[in-house]
């Protein structure tokens, strides 16, 4: 006997989403958080500097060039030429490359650092999360800046020891707010459930923990970039950074900029907006992206 | 009757008034008691003990404590009058100097100095016993032995009859100390100060500022004229520049970039003096020769050649007063080498685009066609190092060269020069006495102290040991060219550029008048200050 075999319901085949979908939410995001999509487009366009600098800069960044010490913003020079004759212009869009480089992996390694840290020690309770949590505080307990300097005094001048310098006091800032997203998920009776189910601890933290922090751990992220590129450019100018002629912002405001203030003022104008601008990007970027993905944080620092 | 006496007072006044509108004038010539000259300082000095130390941040503040044996006279530079010795004999042969010293010399502790005290120091300076320091012993090299045979005479004996014995003497950094201390602890005086000098150390806030008060009981009747000396610890260039526009500081010993003077000649007008007054020191860089691929003469001259001087100074020049291009001798003397002798010397050829060829040609004869990376180590000072720095290494992108420009602080970058941690270091040398041959070429003979790189080079060798001997001047001026020349072309050092020192005073100061070397005219005895 042949048995009919039809499906009871047709079955529903998922849909793409059509491509307009994802510029809709674009223009979403454009139209409720302008300052955000401001943010977003100052990021984009240092990123897109930063990437294609070899391509856009107009003159090289080393070349020392006697004729042309000194010169002020021209047609051939937009933004002028510094002490050596060396195009400011093109000193900016190779420093964007240097402050974006550190201040992303500084901060990525940083967070996440932190976010391990947070995460454990919300899982974990107890005496453990006590003793992490007054670690914590120690570190807090040093403002940015100082640590960093710190660090760097310690650990010697060099690009990988920057990265630490500014890497390690993101850590327990991020470690804070990490952890209280973790202990509100751990209370979540799933989590219960897959320990009674036999998971081990690692299993839980990592697919039901975790996944509830992705979204204050990216808020953070973006606002620690800011403050990284901000670290960075400091300890440049405090002369523990990165040195001549490497082109860094920070360094370009340390170097001749106050010496040559009155006689060439672009020198220390255009390094010192290109830093407030990128800060200022991260932190309208990460403020939306915080009202965004959890209007909860707005209290947090 | 009364026509007469009105124009009698006519005249009384007009005289009076004359005499005194001319008498503030008149009062200038002649020295005033009083005041506290303010010195803008770049930084403090790693110790007190001038013996051991090889920098200006030392001897600018600590002059005023101590006298020496001979000096440079501060008003007729280079005539060398005596300090502590009154008189001084030599011998036919040129081989025994005997001195005589003032009596009645007291130290600030009270004491008297007697012989005794001038060898204890100058046996620390030449035969530095083990862990004391002596970086400038090379120049006393002559010195076989120095005795006290009174209480008033030193006697030098000389191994042979050098021709710079008595210009070394009067090296301003050679301190008399008290033998008592130096008893006491050879290293006494890197932490004290106690001299027979026209001032004593008052107060050391390490960081910001050394203040020296006036010796009431000066051994030189009626000096000092000023009350004192305070020496402000600016390290930042451009602060130091601004404490003397605000006329928060009076003058600053060493030297600023043409930018500053400009700015600050632009703003005080007559209220301060801007003296060209030398090239005391050259800006070039020590080569560690052990380590690979350094040892190769021709990567080391790839080096020099790489570096276009001609437009290096016109560049470096206005930003840091690296304006002159000589060898390693100073300019403007019968030892300086010809700019025909120059050309023909690796890297101060004209045509620089032949030049880079060449480098490029050497480099990949030894095995780099692409180059290599290296560390080039210097000092975390503005003017002119970094400057200096920053064109070298940018200099050396164009023949492959990758140089990391490794900043160190001026105490760790003098530690990196003696422990020979470094591949290349920017390195500064210069006179502090007269810019005699012995003083400068010693440095590249392998054995003096201050060969950061270590290099053993016979021919040098020899042509240093004849030419200190070498009673007729035209021949040893021959022997040092011919030194130079051999050091140049081997790039044992690469020579870079010779620096001009502007200084910048108060024209509140009289009766001093800055001499080529910042080290020089330091004691402050007989200068005085004018009222504001």
């Amino acid at each position: 006997m042949a048995i009919a075999t039809r499906p009871a319901r047709p079955v529903e085949r998922p849909q793409a989403l059509p491509k307009h979908h994802f510029w809709g939410a674009i223009g979403k995001f454009v139209r409720t958080k302008p300052l955000g999509a401001a943010g977003a487009a100052i990021i984009v366009l240092m990123a897109l500097t930063a990437v294609c600098a070899d391509l856009i800069a107009p003159y090289d960044v080393y070349e020392i060039n006697q004729q042309l010490q000194f010169t002020p913003p021209s047609l051939a020079h937009w933004l002028g030429t510094d002490e050596f004759g060396r195009d400011v212009l093109t000193r900016i869009i190779y420093g964007a490359r240097i402050a974006l480089f550190i201040g992303l992996v500084s901060s990525f390694l940083g967070a996440t650092g932190g976010a391990v840290i947070g995460v454990f020690s919300a899982y974990l309770g107890g005496k453990t999360d006590l003793w992490i949590q007054r670690l914590m505080d120690i570190l807090l307990a040093f403002p940015l800046l100082v640590l960093a300097l710190a660090i760097v005094t310690v650990l010697g001048r060099s690009i990988p020891n920057l990265i630490v310098a500014i890497a390690i006091p993101v850590i327990p800032r991020t470690a804070r707010i990490v952890r209280a997203s973790a202990l509100t998920a751990k209370e979540n009776v799933y989590v219960e459930a897959a320990r009674a189910v036999g998971s081990s601890h690692l299993r839980v933290m990592w697919r039901h923990i975790v996944p509830n922090v992705m979204a204050p751990f990216l808020i953070v992220l973006t606002a620690q970039l800011g403050s990284a590129i901000l670290t960075e450019a400091s300890l440049s100018f405090l002369g523990l950074g990165t040195a001549e002629p490497t082109p860094s912002w920070g360094l370009m405001l340390s170097g001749g900029a106050p010496m040559y203030a009155e006689k060439a003022p672009w020198l220390a104008i255009f390094p010192g907006l290109a830093i407030s601008l990128a800060v200022f990007g991260f932190n309208l970027f990460g403020d939306s992206l915080r009202d965004a993905l959890d209007p909860k944080l707005r209290h947090r620092t | 009757m009364r026509g007469f006496k009105k124009s009698m007072w006519l005249l009384a006044i007009v005289i009076l008034t004359g005499l005194w509108a001319v008498s503030p004038a008149l009062a200038e010539d002649k020295p005033h008691y009083g005041g506290v000259l303010r010195v803008a300082l770049a930084g403090d000095p790693p110790s007190l003990d001038m013996h051991q130390e090889q920098t200006f941040m030392v001897t600018i503040p600590m002059s005023t404590v101590y006298n020496t044996l001979v000096m440079f006279d501060p008003h007729q530079y280079p005539k060398i009058i005596g300090d502590l010795a009154q008189a001084w004999t030599v011998s036919e042969d040129g081989m025994t100097w005997t001195f005589t010293l003032h009596q009645g010399v007291k130290f600030h502790d009270g004491s008297e100095l007697t012989s005794a005290d001038v060898k204890a120091s100058w046996d620390k300076i030449v035969f530095p016993p083990e862990g004391v320091v002596s970086t400038r012993k090379s120049l006393y090299q002559m010195v076989k032995s120095i005795e006290a045979p009174e209480r008033y005479t030193v006697v030098f004996r000389l191994h042979y009859p050098a021709a710079s014995f008595l210009s070394m003497l009067a090296h301003p950094a050679n301190f008399i100390y008290a033998k008592k201390y130096l008893d006491q602890d050879i290293n006494w005086y890197k932490t004290h100060a106690m001299g027979t000098g026209p001032f004593k150390l008052q107060e050391y806030v390490r960081g910001a500022s050394l203040e020296f008060k006036r010796n009431p009981d000066y051994w030189k009747k009626g000096l000092p004229y000023l009350d004192g000396a305070k020496y402000f610890i600016i390290p930042d260039t451009g602060a130091r520049a601004k404490s003397v526009r605000a006329e928060r500081t009076d003058v600053e010993f060493r030297g600023f970039a043409p930018v500053e003077v400009e700015a600050i000649t632009a703003q005080m007008g007559d209220k301060v003096t801007a003296a060209h007054s030398g090239q005391p020191a050259h800006w070039g860089i020590a080569i560690n020769v052990d380590k690979k691929p350094f040892d190769d003469a021709r990567v080391r001259q790839a080096l020099s050649l790489a570096l276009d001087r001609y437009e290096m100074v016109k560049t470096l020049g206005p930003l840091t007063g690296l304006d002159t291009i000589a060898g390693p001798m100073p300019p403007g003397t019968p030892w300086t080498l010809s700019p025909e002798e120059l050309q023909t010397l690796p890297g101060f050829g004209k045509d620089h685009e032949a030049n880079l060829r060449e480098a490029k040609r050497l480099l990949a004869e030894a095995g780099y066609p692409n180059g290599f990376q290296t560390v080039l180590t210097n000092r975390a000072v503005k003017l002119p190092y970094i400057d200096f720095g920053v064109y070298v290494v940018s200099a050396w992108k164009k023949i492959g060269v990758e140089a990391e420009h490794k900043l160190e602080e001026s105490a760790t970058w003098s530690k990196s020069r003696v422990t020979r941690d470094f591949e290349l270091l920017v390195d500064p040398f210069g006179f502090a006495a007269e810019g005699d041959p012995d003083e400068v070429m010693v440095k590249f003979t392998s054995s003096s102290p201050s060969n950061w790189g270590r290099f053993k080079d016979p021919v040098v060798d020899q042509l240093f040991e004849r030419q200190k001997v070498e009673r007729d001047a035209q021949k040893r001026a021959q022997l040092v060219h011919d030194m130079q020349k051999r050091v140049m072309d081997q790039a044992w050092e690469i020579v870079g550029l010779w620096w001009t020192r502007v200084e910048v005073r108060s024209a509140r100061i009289h009766n001093y008048e800055p001499l080529p070397s910042h080290w020089m005219n330091r004691r402050l005895e007989d200068v005085w200050l004018s009222a504001r």
